[in-house]
């Protein structure tokens, strides 16, 4: 069987190279001929998803067979692993992550090659830069971490396990949607390197490439939030983000990727920012590796431990052939990425973009400063140093905080040029309600002197309100047209409203779902905690919630063995729920694992819902008590609804409008090619 | 062991002739001409154009703004409109000229 | 003599209730101390997590040093003392941010620079833009006048109302 799986990686990486080379040449020297090797390319490039696929349907096939003659297989599962984990082996350890990585790749080439009918030549180039990077990470999955590396000696009866802090539903799920992600960022790399390569006329490729970049950026939200989620009902500490070096990793090229969605619009409308366009996506890609690379070189510490190795160099040399290569083509071709219009006013669209970039771009800097300041320091002054949390709230929410505002101003002006009397005609409304809201917050306790975290909370709560009533004063101006020509009312007017410009009124749903999210994050300025050794009807008081312990207990099943609690919870006397916060002990790897308990207050808080989350800290051996951990954490369930609106969003942006465009008249005539020297 | 070197055998015959056997035409695409991006360009600038209208009707945008924006957007329009015209009547003049040495041999 | 005595009987209750309420606002303000100096410091377990939030199940770690922050704290240690001493007994690494001494001020610094600097070239390079007559490109459309504007004018605005 490993057999098969190591000579697929072979094929695939000869099937890569020549998709590579030949595509190379048949773009370099056009002629009699070239057209056909470039098919080749294009096909080699089409197989080299078949053979990767296989490589990967081996590998699961071997975790199901528990074939621990396979190293992989024996240190990342075990024979009791229940059935979907034995899926997640396929991205749980470095060798399979890396074949991950490769396959979708694969993936997205073999769509981009499938389409290539779009724009024959463009596709053609981009096709080459993918089988580029599929190359080297053939060459990595050849060369230095093997997934089907054998093991020698005697075969042990079962595998290490899968690590527990990976046994759980939603890390199933993550870890694909953070590489779809990252991996994404490939397709508008290679579109943006080609149509500078090839001095694309126009701005189409971006037309292209918007679809791809909107996908992938919603996969790379969707796995920054899965994360989250994961880290909030799995590690126990009542958090959800920690500025953990791989955190950060997926967050940098978030920023730089959002900044990109939005400075293509100025390329696209306007014509202007190519340079600047074409760096971003650059960085972004770069970005990606780079995340990759902090995820599985070990070079910060971080709780994604369990995914050390040494191949850093290989990636550091990635890193610079890519710089190389677009600087190289930067330079060779950057008369091409003049702009073909002048920033007309401050107050305009255009600049709320460059603005809204600057800032992404500088947080995507403060974020990288600081995964990468430990490394800094340990070289200039031989001393390590730890830049944890404290340093990343005090420095990253002054610059979230001017973003959101942004978001708020940006997408009120106009474009070109916004005059004062627009402003205040479009700003009045949603601005009396933010301040509204601050009041209301002050008067209700909110203290934005005592503590610089309840100003930031007052401060991050009013834009979002103004964000959210922009957003909304948008959709009702809208639909206020349409229903003074379709005579609709207002609610069908703003469907169709969002169906004529899906991607214009997608993002704004986008937008909104940032400004809930930001009133989800706001609410950690108020958490409590309160930790308790509980026996038998022992009580807790955390908020208005009283824990009573009714009782603990201990149980044994195959993967694992658990100990856990069952508390009552009472809210003015009468009792709201029942929660059982558990320990396991995974056996086939040695390792506890705390399991959390959530109880978001919906019923209770309504709009200011809280979770109760009480965690099983462990036994105290003198006692034989559990000591229970309890959190009071309010508005965290508004993150998660959040995100659910961003996704949403982004899948309206990605339908296609119902008033289509015009379409071009069809060619009747054929003129010289444009920029034909 | 010897059924996985069979497998590898077929797998990498049934790639190669994927790759290199190509009967029938291949498909190249047309070629982009000035003419097609001139009408890209065309549907970028009426997008704005639409946009503002859009705007203005939604009250977003003062009248003097309006005025000046939709002046310029509407030049730029117009230029590209003309390179089109031009190029089109250019082409199709050259297009008859063809017809009519065609007509005239037969 | 009398007066005398009332005025020490009443400066001595007035110092002990001074002590009493000073020990009292100690004890509160221990309590805010610990919880401040515990969300300074990182957990040395290699969990990445700060001091207060680990909750490793067994951790070796995060026990102690919060017991001998503790008894730092009930020493009557300064801020910077008992900061110190858990620097001196697990490294540099226990402070969770970078300090404002030395080398370490340039990472406080770089963020705020980098912010003003890129602020200023943006406002820089939006001003020569502004300025600076537009190079036109190879593939510029050329403009029209007369006439033809006119002509093609009225064709956009009628293909775009809506």
């Amino acid at each position: 069987m490993s057999q098969v799986g190591s000579f697929a990686l072979l094929l695939a990486l000869a099937l890569s190279a020549y998709s590579f080379l030949a595509g190379l040449l048949a773009l370099a020297r056009p002629g009699p001929g070239s057209e056909r090797l470039g098919e080749t390319a294009r096909r080699a490039g089409i197989a080299v998803f078949g053979i990767v696929f296989l490589a990967a349907v081996v590998l699961v096939v071997a975790a199901f067979q528990d074939d621990f003659s396979i190293a992989y297989i024996f240190h990342h599962s075990n024979r009791d692993l229940p059935i979907a984990y034995k899926f997640a082996v396929l991205w749980s350890g470095q060798e399979g992550s890396l074949l991950f990585w490769s396959l979708l790749l694969a993936t997205y080439g073999l769509v981009l090659r499938l389409r290539h009918k779009t724009d024959a030549r463009l596709f053609a180039y981009a096709s080459v830069i993918i089988a580029a990077v599929q190359v080297f990470f053939l060459l990595l999955l050849n060369f230095a971490a093997h997934p089907f590396a054998v093991m020698t000696g005697e075969l042990p009866p079962d595998g290490n396990g899968l690590n527990p802090l990976l046994q759980y539903p939603e890390m199933v799920i993550h870890p694909p949607m953070l590489y779809l992600g990252y991996v994404g960022f490939t397709i508008p790399f290679a579109f943006a390197l080609g149509a500078l390569i090839m001095r694309y006329p126009g701005e189409k490729w971006i037309n292209i490439t918007r679809r791809w970049t909107m996908v992938t950026w919603g996969f790379l939200t969707c796995g920054v939030f899965l994360g989250m989620h994961w880290a909030y009902s799995v590690l126990g500490w009542g958090g959800y983000w920690g500025w953990d070096p791989v955190e950060s990793a997926s967050f940098m090229p978030w920023l730089t990727g959002t900044a990109f969605l939005h400075s293509v619009m100025m390329q696209e409308k306007r014509g202007m920012l190519k340079v600047w366009n074409m760096w971003l996506i650059f960085i972004t890609f770069g970005l990606c590796i780079f995340g990759t690379f902090l995820t599985r070189s070990g070079v910060v510490s971080s709780v994604h431990a369990f995914a050390q190795s040494s191949i850093g160099n290989w990636f550091v040399g990635f890193l610079a052939l890519i710089f190389a290569t677009c600087a190289f083509f930067y330079v060779k071709n950057r008369t091409h990425l003049r702009s073909e219009h002048r920033l007309e006013s401050i107050v305009s669209r255009e600049s709320s973009f460059l603005f809204n970039n600057l800032l992404f771009v500088m947080f995507c800097f403060t974020v990288l400063w600081g995964t990468l300041f430990p490394i800094l320091s340990e070289w200039v002054q031989g001393t390590k140093v730890t830049v944890g949390p404290p340093f990343f709230n005090k420095v990253a929410i002054p610059v979230a905080l001017l973003l959101l505002l942004l978001t708020a101003v940006g997408p009120l002006l106009a474009w070109r040029k916004t005059s004062t009397e627009s402003i205040k005609r479009n700003f009045m409304w949603p601005a009396i309600g933010a301040v509204l809201v601050g009041v209301l917050m002050m008067i209700f306790g909110v203290r934005p002197w005592a503590d610089v975290s309840y100003f930031y909370a007052l401060m991050a709560a009013m834009l979002a309100v103004l964000v959210a009533l922009t957003v909304v004063s948008e959709f009702v101006r809208g639909a206020r047209v349409i229903s003074g020509h379709t005579h609709q009312n207002l609610l069908a007017s703003m469907v169709h409203l969002g169906h004529r410009n899906t991607r214009r009124y997608g993002g704004y749903i986008v937008h909104f779902g940032v400004a809930v999210v930001i009133i989800g994050f706001l609410g950690s300025a108020f958490n409590l905690d309160q930790e308790k050794e509980m026996g038998y009807g022992d009580k807790m008081q955390i908020g208005p919630y009283t824990l009573v312990c009714r009782s603990y207990t201990q149980e044994d099943k195959p993967n694992y063995g658990s100990e856990w609690a069952i508390i009552d919870v009472f809210r003015n006397g009468k009792q709201i729920d029942t929660m059982y916060p558990e320990r396991r002990f995974y056996k086939a790897s040695q390792q506890t694992q705390t399991m959390p308990q959530i109880h978001p207050t919906v019923k209770e808080d309504f709009l200011l819902v809280k979770d109760l989350y009480l965690v099983y800290e462990g036994l105290n051996q003198d006692t034989g008590r559990p000591i229970i951990k309890a959190h009071l954490n309010p508005m965290v369930p508004w993150i998660w609804a959040g995100w659910m609106l961003m996704v949403f969003g982004t899948i309206i942006a990605l339908v296609p409008n119902a008033v289509p465009v015009r379409l071009t008249a069809p060619a009747r005539v054929q003129a010289a090619p444009v920029g034909a020297d | 062991m010897s059924v996985a070197v069979l497998a590898c055998i077929l797998i990498t015959l049934g790639t190669l002739v994927y790759v290199f056997y190509l009967p029938g035409k291949l498909y190249l695409g047309p070629e982009k001409t000035r003419l097609s991006y001139l009408r890209e360009r065309k549907e970028a600038v009426y997008e704005n154009l639409r946009d503002l209208n859009f705007e203005y009707k939604a009250g977003k945008v003062p009248d003097a703004d309006y005025l000046s924006l939709k002046a310029s957007l509407e030049e730029e329009a117009a230029a590209v409109l003309a390179e089109i015209a031009r190029l089109e009547e250019a082409a199709s003049s050259a297009a008859s000229v063809i017809r009519d040495s065609k007509g005239a041999r037969v | 003599m009398r007066v005398r005595q009332g005025t020490l009987r009443r400066a001595t209750q007035l110092t002990l209730l001074c002590c009493a309420l000073f020990t009292f606002l100690g004890a509160g303000d221990e309590g805010a101390r610990f919880n401040d100096l515990g969300h300074r410091m990182m957990c040395v377990c290699g969990c990445s997590q700060i001091l207060l939030e680990c909750n490793h199940v067994g951790c070796k770690y995060s026990d102690n040093m919060r017991g001998e922050l503790m008894a730092a704290l009930d020493r009557g240690d300064s801020d910077d003392l008992a900061l110190q001493a858990f620097v001196q007994k697990y490294g540099t690494t226990v402070i969770a941010a970078p300090t404002t001494t030395g080398f370490n001020r340039v990472a406080w610094i770089m963020p705020y620079l980098a912010l003003v600097l890129g602020l200023t070239t943006m406002v820089l390079i939006v001003r020569t833009w502004r300025n600076r007559p537009l190079v036109p490109r190879a593939d510029a459309v050329a403009p029209v006048s007369g006439a033809e504007l006119e002509h093609f004018r009225e064709e956009a605005r009628k293909d775009t109302e809506t």
